[in-house]
C-alpha cells in the first residue's frame, strides 16, 4: 500500500491537481488582503478567520473538492491509463485507496493552507495599513479547530465527487453534480435541512446551535468514511471496459 | 514446461454480441505470436481477458500455467502489456514514469536504466512525455512492459499511429525482443507486413472466431502454389490454361494459376509461357506468386478492408 500511495503522491508532482491545491487558498488570502486595505475600522482576528473560514466552507471548499477530484480522476482517465494500473499483479483496490488518500491529504493540507494564508494575508495589508491592526488575541488552536471540522464534516461531499470522477471518465457527471450541489448549498443556505446536505455539512460547521455543528459533523465524517470504502470497493470490482 | 498462453474456449459476450467465440490458442515459449484480424474481429477483447482485465463468459486462459480468472494476480506476474492507450502521466518524464510502475512492481531500481537501454531511450529519459513523439512513447511502452522481465509480452498494435521511420524502429525492436529478453511476444495487429516481417507464429482472428493458428513458415509452405502471369489478353489466356485442367482465375490483366502442390512452379511456368507463345497471346511477365501471410490471410478469413502496411523503404 505505501508503495501505491508514493506512486499517488509523485504523479501529482507538476500535476494541474497540485496547481489547484496552491490557488484555491491563495484566492482567498488575496480577497482578504484587498479587503483589509479598504476597511476603515479594524476588526478582530476571529472576524477575519472567520471570513476566510465561510468563505472556504461555503463556495470554496465544494469548488475545490469537485476540481481536484476530477482533475486527479482524470489523470488516468485522459491517457486511459486504468488498464495499464489494473493489468499490474497488484490489488486493484491499493489503486483506488491510494487515490483517495492523496485526495484527502491534498484536502487536508488545502485546509490547514486557508487560515496559515489569511493570517498572511492580514499581516501582509498591515504594513500598508498599520492602523488596521487587528483587535483582540490570535487564537490559533480555534481557528485550526474550525479548518479540522470542516475538513472532516466535508468527506462525505468528497468522497461522493470522488467516486463519481474515478467511475465516469468524462468530466460532466463529477462537475455536473459539484457545480449543483454547491449551487443549492449556496442558494438554500438557510434551509434547516441543509445539515442533511453533503455540500452544506461544512458551512453547519460555522453556526452557533450546537446539534447543526454535531449533526453535520457525524454525518458528514461518518458517511463520508463508509461511502469511501463503499467507493474503493465498486470501483475494484467493476470491468473497464 | 507448459505453454505460455494457453485458452481453451475462451469466450466473451457483450449483451446479444459474442465477441469473442470460444479461442482456443497455444503460444509456445520463446514465440513471437502474431495475433490478426480486421479491426473489431476480438483481438483487444482476448489481450483483455489473458490481461485479467475482463472476465471471459466462458472457457479458460491460462499464463505460463495459471489460471488467469483463478488467479490474476499470480498470472500478471509473467506478463508485461502495451495496450493501445499508453496511458503515460505527461507532466512526467519519461524515466519518472517508468519509476512509478517499477515502485508498484517492487522491482529493483536497476530495471529502469535496463529497460531504457534495451529500447535506446537513454537520452530522452529525462525529457517530459509531453514532449515526446508518437513512436518515442511507444518505445517507452514497450520498455515499461519490460520492467521486471517478465516472461510474456502482450503488445497491442505496437505500431498503431508510428509514422515510417517508427515502424521501421518498432519493427526493429519487436525482432530483437525474444533474443534480447527471452521473453514469448504476443504481438496484435492488423498489419499483414508488420506480422510477416515480425512473427515466427500466426493466429488469425476472424469475427470472435480463432480461424488458423501455427507457425508461419509450415502455414506459408502449405498454401497451394501459384503462378502469376501478366498478359495483353488476360481472359483467353485463363481460358487456354483452364482448358488444360488447372485453375486459373483472369484479374486485372492478370491470370492467376493455381498448381498441384509438389508440382514444380519453374517447369510449369516455362511450359504455360510455351503454350501462350503458340496460342499469339502475349506474355510480358510470368513468375510463382510469392507465399505469403496475406495469402494464408484471404484464405482463411475472405476478402475485407484488413489494411495492408504502408511502403517504408
Amino acid at each position: 500500500m505505501l508503495a501505491s500511495l508514493q506512486v499517488e503522491f509523485r504523479k501529482l508532482n507538476r500535476s494541474l491537481a497540485a496547481v489547484l491545491a496552491v490557488i484555491a487558498p491563495t484566492l482567498i488570502a488575496i480577497f482578504l488582503f484587498f479587503m483589509l486595505l479598504r476597511d476603515k475600522n479594524p476588526k478582530d482576528w476571529g472576524e477575519w478567520m472567520s471570513t476566510a473560514a465561510g468563505i472556504w466552507a461555503f463556495f470554496m471548499l465544494p469548488m475545490s473538492v469537485t476540481a481536484l477530484t476530477a482533475l486527479v480522476a482524470h489523470m488516468e482517465h485522459g491517457p486511459k491509463s486504468w488498464d495499464h494500473l489494473r493489468a499490474l499483479p497488484i490489488p486493484r483496490w491499493r489503486h483506488y485507496a491510494a487515490k483517495a488518500v492523496s485526495v484527502l491529504t491534498v484536502i487536508a493540507l488545502m485546509s490547514i493552507a486557508v487560515p496559515v494564508m489569511a493570517w498572511a494575508a492580514v499581516s501582509l495589508g498591515l504594513m500598508i495599513r498599520p492602523d488596521l491592526e487587528p483587535i483582540g488575541p490570535f487564537e490559533i488552536g480555534r481557528y485550526a479547530g474550525l479548518a479540522g471540522q470542516m475538513y472532516l464534516s466535508g468527506l462525505l461531499l468528497t468522497a461522493i465527487q470522488l467516486w463519481t470522477a474515478l467511475r465516469f471518465s468524462s468530466f460532466v457527471p463529477a462537475l455536473g453534480i459539484g457545480i449543483g450541489g454547491t449551487f443549492f448549498s449556496v442558494v438554500a443556505t438557510s434551509a434547516k435541512q441543509g445539515v442533511f446536505f453533503p455540500w452544506q455539512m461544512p458551512v453547519n460547521m460555522l453556526a452557533t446551535e450546537a446539534w447543526r455543528v454535531s449533526t453535520a459533523l457525524g454525518l458528514g465524517c461518518g458517511l463520508g468514511l463508509v461511502v469511501l470504502i463503499l467507493a474503493v470497493a465498486h470501483l475494484s470490482r467493476r470491468e473497464v471496459l | 514446461m507448459p505453454p505460455t498462453i494457453e485458452t481453451q474456449g475462451l469466450t466473451r459476450r457483450f449483451g446479444r454480441h459474442l465477441a469473442v467465440d470460444a479461442v482456443s490458442m497455444t503460444v509456445p515459449e520463446r514465440a513471437v505470436y502474431g495475433f490478426l484480424g480486421r479491426n473489431g474481429a476480438g483481438k483487444t477483447t482476448t489481450l483483455k481477458m489473458l490481461l485479467g482485465l475482463i472476465h471471459p463468459s466462458g472457457g479458460t486462459a491460462r499464463i505460463c500455467g495459471v489460471d488467469v480468472v483463478r488467479d490474476r494476480r499470480a498470472a500478471a506476474r509473467n506478463i508485461g502489456s502495451l495496450l493501445e492507450a499508453h496511458g503515460f502521466y505527461v507532466n512526467l518524464t519519461g524515466r519518472e514514469n517508468l519509476d512509478l510502475t517499477r515502485t508498484l512492481l517492487g522491482v529493483a531500481a536497476t530495471e529502469v536504466d535496463r529497460v531504457l537501454e534495451v529500447v535506446e531511450m537513454q537520452e530522452n529519459a529525462r525529457r517530459r512525455v509531453s514532449d515526446y513523439s508518437l513512436g518515442m512513447r511507444q518505445r517507452l511502452g514497450l520498455a515499461r512492459s519490460m520492467l521486471g522481465a517478465p516472461p510474456l509480452l502482450i503488445l497491442d498494435e505496437p505500431t498503431n499511429g508510428l509514422d515510417p521511420d517508427g515502424i521501421v524502429d518498432m519493427r526493429r525492436f519487436l525482432k530483437q525482443l525474444p533474443d534480447r529478453t527471452g521473453a514469448t511476444v504476443l504481438l496484435s495487429s492488423h498489419l499483414l507486413g508488420e506480422l510477416e516481417q515480425t512473427a515466427s507464429h500466426i493466429g488469425i482472428l476472424s469475427e470472435g472466431r480463432l480461424v488458423l493458428e501455427g507457425e508461419l513458415s509450415r502455414l506459408k509452405a502449405a498454401l497451394t502454389p501459384e503462378i502469376e502471369i501478366g498478359t495483353d489478353d488476360a481472359p483467353r489466356a485463363a481460358a487456354l490454361i483452364a482448358a488444360r485442367g488447372v485453375e486459373a482465375i483472369a484479374s486485372d490483366g492478370r491470370v492467376i494459376v493455381r498448381i498441384k502442390p509438389g508440382e514444380d512452379a519453374r517447369a510449369e511456368a516455362g511450359q504455360l509461357n510455351r503454350m501462350l507463345n503458340e496460342a499469339s497471346v502475349a506474355v510480358f511477365a510470368i513468375g510463382a506468386r510469392p507465399r505469403t501471410l496475406e495469402g494464408i490471410y484471404r484464405k482463411v478469413a475472405g476478402p475485407g478492408p484488413l489494411t495492408r502496411q504502408p511502403e517504408t523503404v
